[in-house]
């Protein structure tokens, strides 16, 4: 905590190694939130850069009393927001979004000494994909947000602006529609068509 | 079963830990002593390391290690954008406030040329009307002998003979420039009314209109000698033909006819109807 009133401290005063701390220390989670937001590496990357360059850039709007973690991932929610909004004119399928992120996750990793365990594996993650679309925006954020990204549920408040218990209540419902939707078995159809496109 | 509403509102907390102390022994109490919650809890719990088994697609070192330089770049990209952009607006600014000053200039004068047209048109010019009845009435075709009411065309005659034969009286060869009397332009007046009065004696029949035609012919007489005059400078004439208009009391007749024909209220008519020679001045 400290540390990172240290660094605020620097920020403020507009230093420059400052702020490539502030990049190195955020970078991926800032990337991984909006990957899990958008789901396209691409512009994953393009939203968590306009993060930092909106932190650089407007920095003395950022309350001292605030957690720096908290105030990022707030631009980075409203960011992928706009970004998602801005693509829903020309949506793709859920189907499709969902095998390409799962395609493109495992199209980087090194090759899997057991084919069969890593087939497994990219079904399994392609059907939770799948499960975390069936759920509402808001619902999803605030499970990306505490699941995969750690972040406690004031500071998920925080950075969506709700109350803790809209926070809780998103997450309950969350929780329950994933646990409903991995329970039904896939269709043996949607398996072919998963194992072609992998 | 006591207590399920609480368990069940702490379940999120309880599934990534967040519970106090005090909270976490309660809610493990609880589980141990009710299936149904723990049945809940434990589902959820399964459904939260399914949710693990998700891989994230790894960009690879490479795209970690040049994403500073990447940003950076970015950050030049846009520093430079801006400053174009300001450079833009400053130049525009500039152009905008000497374009501002010579149109404010421009407009003021352009707005004092009309204002002076107008008030010169309005208020300094004469007015239009008169002009346009003259025109008017200078287009409209001469009478022609024997056309027409023959007393409106006598009239007509007797009014252009007492502008020559003024013309001519008023004539002071003493005082004024001999060339100021236009005498080939009277000559010629008086030719085209000596060619009109022989129509006008034979149109004058009536014995109401005799006076009127012996003013024609006493005035024929002295536009006869006028029409006559030689010599664009024979003062002596001109002083002869004075005489002549004096001695038969020409414009004394012409007066009482006047007087007659305003008295018969055909003085109105008489002038709405004035020859096109008068109006324009003759």
């Amino acid at each position: 905590m400290t540390e990172e009133k240290e660094l605020i401290d620097r920020l403020s005063r507009g230093y420059m190694s400052a702020f490539r701390e502030l990049v190195e220390a955020y970078k991926k989670k800032m990337y991984y939130f909006a990957l899990d937001m958008v789901r396209d590496p691409a512009d994953a990357e393009d939203i968590s850069q306009e993060v930092f360059l909106k932190a650089f850039r407007k920095f003395k709007t950022f309350k001292r009393d605030a957690k720096l973690s908290s105030w990022l991932y707030r631009i980075a929610y409203n960011a992928s927001i706009d970004h998602l909004r801005r693509k829903s004119l020309a949506p793709q399928t859920v189907e499709d979004e969902t095998l390409d992120v799962a395609s493109q996750g495992f199209s980087d990793s090194p090759p899997s000494p057991d084919p069969a365990r890593t087939a497994e594996s990219r079904l399994l993650s392609a059907r939770v994909e799948k499960a975390l679309q069936k759920v509402s925006q808001r619902e999803r954020t605030v499970f990306l947000l505490r699941h995969y990204n750690d972040l406690m549920l004031e500071e998920i408040a925080e950075t969506m602006q709700i109350s803790i218990g809209s926070v809780k209540s998103y997450l309950f419902r969350c929780l329950r529609k994933l646990q409903k939707e991995l329970a039904v078995p896939e269709a043996p159809g949607q398996m072919e068509v998963s194992d072609e496109r992998l | 079963m006591k207590g399920c509403k609480k368990c069940r509102d702490r379940l999120v907390e309880a599934l990534y830990g967040d519970l106090d102390p005090e909270q976490k022994t309660f809610f493990k109490n609880h589980i141990a002593s009710c299936p149904s919650c723990a049945a809940k809890f434990k589902a959820l719990t399964e459904t939260l390391k399914t949710m693990d088994k998700r891989v994230r697609p790894e960009p690879g070192q490479d795209f970690w290690n040049g994403y500073w330089d990447r940003l950076s770049q970015r950050m030049e990209e846009e520093r430079v954008g801006q400053e174009e952009s300001r450079s833009w607006g400053k130049a525009f600014s500039r152009i905008w406030s000497l374009r501002a000053r010579w149109a404010f200039q421009a407009v003021a004068a352009l707005a004092l040329i009309i204002a002076g047209i107008f008030i010169g048109r309005t208020i300094f010019s004469p007015p239009r009307v008169a002009f346009e009845v003259a025109s008017q009435a200078s287009e409209t075709p001469p009478v022609q002998p024997g056309e027409g009411d023959p007393v409106l065309r006598a009239r007509s005659y007797v009014d252009r003979s007492k502008l020559v034969l003024l013309a001519l009286v008023n004539y002071d060869p003493k005082s004024e420039d001999p060339y100021g009397l236009d005498l080939p332009f009277q000559k010629q007046v008086s030719q085209e009314l000596v060619s009109q009065a022989g129509d006008l004696k034979s149109d004058l029949k009536d014995p109401s209109q005799r006076r009127l035609r012996e003013l024609v012919v006493d005035l024929e007489t002295i536009l006869l000698q006028i029409a006559n005059l030689e010599s664009k400078n024979d003062l002596e004439a001109v002083e002869f033909v004075k005489q002549g208009v004096e001695n038969g009391g020409l414009l004394l007749k012409i007066n009482l006819n006047e007087m007659g024909r305003d008295l018969s209220g055909g003085g109105r008519r008489a002038a709405a109807e004035k020859s096109p020679a008068q109006k324009t001045n003759i």
